[in-house]
């Protein structure tokens, strides 16, 4: 059987799981992300400067906890993802696409470690 | 053979959807949408990060952010529109991509290789998201700009 075809270093398979990544984590936040913009819409019944009062913050990071970090992961593994996606269409690396990889995943990480320690301190 | 000045590589060319059809439009606008987004996430997850600081902290940042002046509400417009342009043709690109829905059946390549993708259905679902996005958007600006408009 022949081998996958070899793309920026890694295999077409690779790329295509990227991609269900990509649509699983982008159909999640269609959901959390509405429910997050609603918490700041007029439909919350305040102005949109009272949303944003230290009291209403940490009350909805404290009672959605779950759905906020549903978002956390969801919105930092489908944006990092789609901007190696772009930095591969436009730089197209081949031997140093790890490097844009690695770089990448490790941005993923600091922000994921920023975002939790966030919602677990406020939650 | 002359090269056709529209098949430039680079980010630059790749994102200039002038004399391509409305999927490059759309493909550009989304490409686009995204950067804005993921820079406004990276900025609000350490803005949030200072609720874990206290009250105070959390004053001293909203204090900051007001000093930008109309620039924050209007920055915040910007990325409402791009949140709302950007989910809005996910929806659409998940359902052509996963789903083959509005991709029209696949034909013979036949001169002059009209893509069959790009039929009426797949218009409608453009044209349809484009309509949504911009009366949403002029909703957040009702809101966001004019501070009216709460339920």
């Amino acid at each position: 059987m022949a081998e996958p075809a070899k793309v920026n270093g890694g295999s077409l398979v690779k790329e295509s799981w990227n991609m269900v990544v990509t649509y699983v984590t982008g159909a999640i936040l269609v959901f959390v992300l509405t429910f997050h913009l609603l918490l700041h819409s007029p439909l919350a019944g305040k102005a949109f400067d009272a949303t944003l009062s230290f009291g209403y913050a940490t009350g909805n990071l404290t009672y959605y906890q779950v759905i906020f970090g549903f978002l956390l992961f969801a919105a930092v593994i489908h944006g990092f993802n789609g901007l190696r996606t772009i930095a591969i269409e436009w730089l197209h690396p081949t031997r140093r696409a790890w490097l844009l990889n690695v770089f990448v995943f490790l941005l993923m990480a600091f922000f994921l470690a920023v975002g939790t320690v966030t919602l677990v301190v406020v939650g | 053979m002359k090269r056709d000045k529209r098949f430039k590589s680079g980010l630059i060319p790749s994102l200039n959807p002038v004399r391509f059809n409305l999927e490059r439009w759309s493909y550009t606008v989304h490409r686009i949408t995204g950067v804005i987004l993921v820079g406004y996430l990276m900025a609000h997850i350490f803005e949030t990060f200072q609720l874990g600081g206290g009250a105070a902290a959390w004053a001293n940042t909203m204090a900051a952010l007001h000093s930008l002046g109309p620039l924050e509400l209007v920055g915040l417009w910007i990325v409402a529109g791009s949140a709302f342009y950007h989910g809005g043709n996910g929806i659409r690109l998940l359902l052509n991509e996963a789903f083959g829905r509005f991709m029209g059946k696949p034909i013979l390549p036949v001169y002059p290789y009209s893509p069959t993708s790009l039929g009426k259905n797949q218009k409608i679902a453009v044209w349809t998201i484009t309509g949504v996005v911009l009366a949403l958007w002029v909703w957040a600006a009702v809101y966001l700009l004019a501070g009216v408009g709460v339920i």
